[in-house]
């Protein structure tokens, strides 16, 4: 599904290398985690294969199913199926949430050559979508993010990567800014997501999301780099030791 | 476009009416001023730029009397330690002024300037003004480029920590003050410079500042509270870079003032702020003329004014922010805001922003009313009686131009005058 | 003389040319770039040309006088220069001012005369209302009916009204809805006693210019107590070349009645500039309600600025009687150049003034635009929300007055004025004056300038949007307060229109 190679990247602005050679595979139908502590690049690496811009990639690659990321407009790696759940969705003032999402579900059906979504489809979907992650009619309608709470951003992620049915989805730091019972109902929605076709990539700093989204591999990032890679142990190492003994161990 | 005849031969008879001055090497500056001063004319009524000031008691050529007062002469900034210039009616007294010296500062008269000077000065004196003519004429202070026979030239070449305090006495009723400064400051250099006093009967000050890169002046002043005073003064500043420049007037009084600020941010990261409190009673015309012009990146501005008006006295702001095209990352704000303490005073605004880039946040905000009379019943049932209710809200709405001054022992000068203005008049 | 007496010029209009401009009128589609045979006036204006214009209308005398004493005092006016817009000098005697429909309309040859640009726009503005109802969050809008609501249509094409619809039924309430020319015969005595009571003759020069030489308009007058049964819409075209569109409007609302008028306005795409200065008064007495609607998609000019339409525009409401109530609410996508006020005198004790704005400027365009709240009476208020975008190389400025009189005892305005900037070589400006005389009264004025956020942008493309989309979506929602301001029909169209002129802006 996702292929990166000796991944490396600059910002723009200043010299400064951030990602200093990532190399990370994920299968179709698993769930990866990454962890590792702030700094690390972890949000770069979001960002950079989401295409945002300000980075610079020195070297290397990253594809999706074969095709160059890398080459691509934000909306066309959307479009091939690449989702990020932002640690921090901006919001978007007088755009109202459904409309918001109408444009985006029409815009990689259109970009992929698919017929549009009729409204009434479209409306019946997204209800039904909505009531699982307990967001009311009156959150659909407000204007996109805007006046949010932590919580109810978050579940407007999920809500937003089960309408759009992406084949790559990368969570990063989901759970930041969320109570238990915000973040189990984040989790069901994106496990109800979890099927063969699918993988994950979640980037958390914290064990704890791991505990109700169960991952299969789980990577060490530290420095720019992927320094270890095991099972699900390995979260619950860092869990109870923190980094910093793994850090010494592989540096 | 050609001028009205009109304005042709009111300028002209203002202009017969007085001779060039002949003063070293100003002499050509002044020439080429007077020659500008022909060109657009003086303003008249129908002037865009005059639309809520009419300019005539500053154009004519006789000067209304305004009665000289002890009381006024007396210097505000007298306890700050600061070194004194004394102008008595336009005119350098040496006697009450301190010595013209200091480390790293050098302080000089118009009056004496030499005539095959290589001065500093040389290329500033007019200069400033000259740029500042476009995109709007200012014909007042090219007329003082033209005629001022007296003024500060001040060159600031280290960190100066006395404030140079300029005190503009008034002894006659009927004097015609002209007085031209010209500031420099090197590289990295810093200073406060303070103005006070009514200077005369009608006074015409121009202030040119030349701040280089790294630098950063502080300007304060107070103007005269002699009622009847008619005040036209001109502040032209080019920033360079990473360079600061803050001025904030007080006015109290005063027939009628017009303050035009000129602010020309070039270098990048540079930061100018304008702000000005001022209270008026009965026959008070104050207006406030402020145009920035941000012409390098991440430049900040800030224009803040507020005024207190009651019993038919005038408030007037005319602001503008530029950002020419390639001023990317401008932050500009400007806020004019009028407390109307009765029915017969009034405000009259036209805030600007004209805007040629786009990575920029530009805001400007404008409000006028009255004192919130709930607030007043709340502090009046928590035992404060309205008349000092009425003086603690009003400090509360000058606050903000207020905390523009710096300097703290400034700041409480100034706040103490504004005290005791409000307990005389309210 | 003689010239103008060899001119034939058909009396009547052919029903084929009224259907054609009643269909299009009547569901706002743009979908029409028809050729059509014009009978003109000669070139230019002269006290011959006022009274040919004031004869084909079979005007009465004190009409034609009434124009004449307006071209004596044009003649003797400057053209104000005090806008923030240049354009070339215009040559007011090379202009039609006088110009209709023969008889049959051409359709364009074959597809390949119509601009592919124009065909793809009308195919964008074909989109079902439904279901813009339905994206838009429109409460109810599944449940609508497929069928729009009724719209009385008055459609003045190039200089002559051609039809308008509804009138029985209208009639059955006391409705008079017509064209001015019509009015002028049927209903002397309600023109004479409010035309130019509003915009005086001598108002300004293209008022003034109006005045002389309107050729007609739209004619609205509401009886006492009542609610105008349905919408109200003028649609105006101009499809002559050359010609200069002069068109007067007249509302008179009555003590206690209530009208929403609509006004859409279309060009074909010439590449010489035309001039199009009209003039709208609105009358409002005691209790009565206006609620006047813009969307202004006059040719704006290609990408390198050739033609366009000049939109010199007057328009003025006077809310005369106590408590009545007015608002304004434009769209204003098209035109090269518009100079475009409309305005609220606000004399009666306890009445309001509106204005909502949106002005977009792309390319060459220039707009300065924005309204004045004249405060007279007591207890007034005005609330002014203006949108200003600009992109491409074109400069928006929104220019506007709030005045506060001494005898306007505790009145109000609110004015929120923003402006976007999308690329760096565009202008925003800001030019608001503000005269407050008493100090019961309160304003309070704020204006922002920024840019599109890009952050905004990226994570509508991270959700799949080109980049055109997203800031088609994110400009609408800038917009919003206005928008929402709309009659429901309108709202959906200009959504589209900001998409639409928006287009190129980026990348």
């Amino acid at each position: 599904m996702l292929k990166i190679r000796n991944l490396k990247v600059s910002l723009e602005e200043e010299e400064k290398q951030i990602l200093k050679g990532v190399d990370l595979t994920v299968e179709a139908g698993k769930v990866h985690a990454i962890m590792g502590p702030n700094g690390s690049g972890k949000s770069t690496l979001s960002y950079v294969l989401s295409g945002r811009d300000g980075y610079e990639v020195t070297d290397g690659s990253a594809t999706l199913l074969d095709k160059d990321l890398l080459d691509m407009e934000p909306e066309e790696r959307a479009a091939s199926g690449l989702f990020l759940a932002f640690q921090y969705p901006v919001e978007i003032p007088g755009v109202g949430n459904m409309t918001f999402l109408r444009t985006a579900v029409n815009g990689q059906r259109k970009a992929r050559g698919e017929e549009e979504m009729s409204a009434a489809d479209f409306l019946k979907e997204v209800r039904a979508k909505a009531k699982i992650l307990k967001i009311d009619a009156d959150m659909l309608k407000r204007p996109v993010n805007v006046g949010f709470s932590g919580g109810e951003k978050k579940r407007n992620e999920i809500l937003q990567m089960a309408m759009l049915e992406p084949k790559m989805c990368i969570l990063d730091e989901t759970d930041s800014g969320l109570d238990v019972d915000a973040m189990k109902l984040v989790a069901q929605g994106v496990n109800a997501l979890r099927d063969e076709g699918r993988a994950f990539l979640v980037i958390t700093h914290y064990q704890r999301l791991l505990d109700h989204i169960k991952p299969d591999v789980v990577h060490i990032m530290a420095d720019g780099r992927i320094v270890k890679t095991g099972g699900p142990e390995l979260a619950l190492e860092v869990e109870n030791n923190g980094y910093a003994d793994i850090l010494s161990e592989v540096m | 476009m050609a001028l009205a005849q009109t304005k042709v031969t009111a300028t002209q008879a203002r202009l017969d009416a007085m001779s060039l001055p002949k003063i070293g090497w100003s002499s050509g500056a002044r020439a080429d001023a007077q020659t500008r001063v022909a060109a657009m004319g003086l303003p008249v009524r129908r002037d865009e730029y005059w639309k809520y000031t009419r300019p005539d008691e500053l154009t004519s050529p006789n000067v209304k009397s305004a009665k000289a007062s002890v009381q006024d002469n007396a210097s505000i900034f007298g306890s700050l330690g600061c070194l004194s210039i004394v102008f008595e009616d336009g005119v350098f007294n040496a006697e009450k002024s301190d010595k013209l010296e200091g480390t790293d500062i050098s302080l000089e008269l118009l009056s004496e300037v030499n005539d095959l000077d290589i001065h500093w000065a040389l290329s500033l004196y007019g200069a400033l003004e000259t740029k500042g003519q476009t995109p709007v004429d200012r014909p007042l202070a090219a007329l003082n480029t033209a005629y001022a026979r007296e003024g500060l030239l001040m060159h600031v070449k280290g960190t100066v920590a006395k404030p140079i305090s300029l005190v503009y006495l008034q002894n006659s009723d009927n004097d015609d003050v002209m007085l031209h400064h010209v500031i420099k400051l090197d590289k990295g250099a810093s200073a406060t410079i303070l103005e006070s006093g009514p200077a005369g009967a009608r006074c015409n000050i121009v202030m040119e500042t030349e701040i280089e890169d790294g630098a950063s002046l502080n300007h304060v002043r107070a103007q005269g509270r002699n009622h009847e005073r008619r005040a036209a003064t001109h502040l032209f500043a080019r920033l360079n870079q990473e360079s600061q420049f803050k001025s904030f007037t007080l006015t109290m009084n005063g027939a009628l003032t017009r303050n035009e600020a000129f602010v020309e941010i070039c270098g990048d990261d540079s930061v100018a702020h304008i702000a000005g409190a001022s209270v008026g009673n009965g026959e008070f015309h104050h207006d406030d003329t402020v145009f920035i012009k941000h012409d390098a990146l991440r430049g900040e501005s800030r224009q803040v004014f507020k005024k207190v008006l009651r019993n038919g006295a005038t408030g007037v702001f005319q602001g503008k922010i530029l950002v020419k095209p390639g001023a990317q990352k401008t932050d500009g704000y400007q806020i004019s805001q009028s407390l109307l303490l009765d029915d017969d005073s009034q405000f009259l605004a036209k805030p600007e922003l004209e805007i040629y880039a786009d990575d920029v946040v530009c805001s400007h905000g404008s409000t006028s009313g009255a004192i919130d009379e709930e607030a007043i019943f709340y502090l009046n049932t928590r035992g404060i009686p309205k008349l000092e209710a009425t003086n603690l809200l009003t400090l509360a709405f000058l606050a903000e131009a207020l905390s523009e001054v710096e300097d703290e022992d400034i700041a409480e000068v100034m706040e103490r005058r504004l005290e005791d203005w409000l307990t005389r008049r309210l | 003389m003689s010239a103008i007496k060899d001119i034939d010029v058909k009396e009547g209009v052919d029903q084929e040319t009224v259907d054609a401009v009643r269909e299009v009128g009547g569901e706002y589609k743009y979908g029409w770039n028809t050729e059509i045979e014009m009978e003109y006036a000669p070139k230019g204006v002269n006290t011959d040309i006022v009274r040919l214009i004031s004869d084909k209308n079979e005007e009465p005398e004190w009409m034609t006088e009434w124009r004449l004493a307006a071209f004596s005092r044009w003649e003797n006016m400057q053209e104000p220069n005090w806008a923030m817009v240049s354009y070339p000098k215009i040559d007011f005697q090379d202009q039609y001012y006088y110009a209709r429909p023969v008889s049959m309309i051409e359709k364009p040859k074959s597809i390949h005369d119509v601009d592919p640009k124009l065909l793809a726009t009308y195919d964008k503005l074909g989109i079902p209302l439904k279901e813009q109802m339905i994206l838009a969050g429109v409460e109810g809008a599944e449940d609508a009916p497929t069928t729009p609501r009724k719209v009385a249509v008055d459609a003045v094409f190039d200089s002559v009204s051609v039809g308008t619809t509804f009138k029985d039924e209208l009639k059955k309430v006391g409705v008079i809805f017509c064209s001015i020319s019509e009015a002028i015969r049927e209903y002397p005595e309600l023109v004479k006693k409010y035309l130019g009571s509003v915009v005086p003759v001598s108002d300004n020069y293209y008022a003034t210019l109006n005045s002389a030489v309107f050729s007609d308009g739209s004619f609205v007058y509401i009886p006492p107590g009542v609610r105008c049964p349905m919408e109200l819409s003028t649609y105006f075209r101009i499809n002559a070349e050359n010609t200069g569109q002069f068109e007067r409007t007249l509302i008179i609302a009555d003590k206690g009645s209530y009208v929403s008028y609509l006004e859409g306005c279309t060009a074909p795409k010439r590449d010489v500039a035309q001039l199009h200065a009209a003039v709208v008064e609105i009358v409002l007495e005691e209790d009565a309600e206006v609620k006047y609607s813009t969307v202004q998609n006059w040719f704006p000019g290609d990408e390198d600025g050739n033609g366009g339409i000049y939109n010199f525009v007057t328009k003025r409401a006077d809310c005369r009687g106590d408590r009545s109530k007015v608002m304004w609410t434009q769209v204003e996508t098209g035109s090269a150049v518009t100079w475009k006020y409309p305005s609220c005198i606000l004399r009666g004790d306890d009445t309001q003034g509106e204005f909502y704005s949106i002005a977009i400027a792309n390319n060459h365009q220039q707009a300065d635009t924005g309204t004045k709240m004249v405060h007279l009476g007591k207890n007034t208020k005005s609330r002014i929300v203006s949108k200003g975008i600009s992109a491409g190389v074109a400069q928006n400025t929104y220019r506007g007055l709030v005045s506060m009189h001494p005898k306007a005892k505790s009145s109000r305005n609110y004015t929120q004025c923003d402006s976007l900037l999308i690329g760096d070589k565009c202008g925003a400006h800001t030019v608001p004056y503000i005269e407050v005389k008493n100090n019961s009264s309160r304003v309070e004025h704020e204006a922002t300038t920024s840019k599109v956020d890009d952050e905004q942008l990226f994570y509508c493309r991270q959700r799949g949007m080109d980049e055109e989309e997203a800031v088609a979506l994110v400009v609408n929602g800038f917009c919003k307060d206005v928008l929402q301001a709309l009659p429901m029909e309108f709202a959906m169209e200009a959504q589209q229109l900001v998409a639409i002129s928006l287009e190129g802006s980026v990348g």
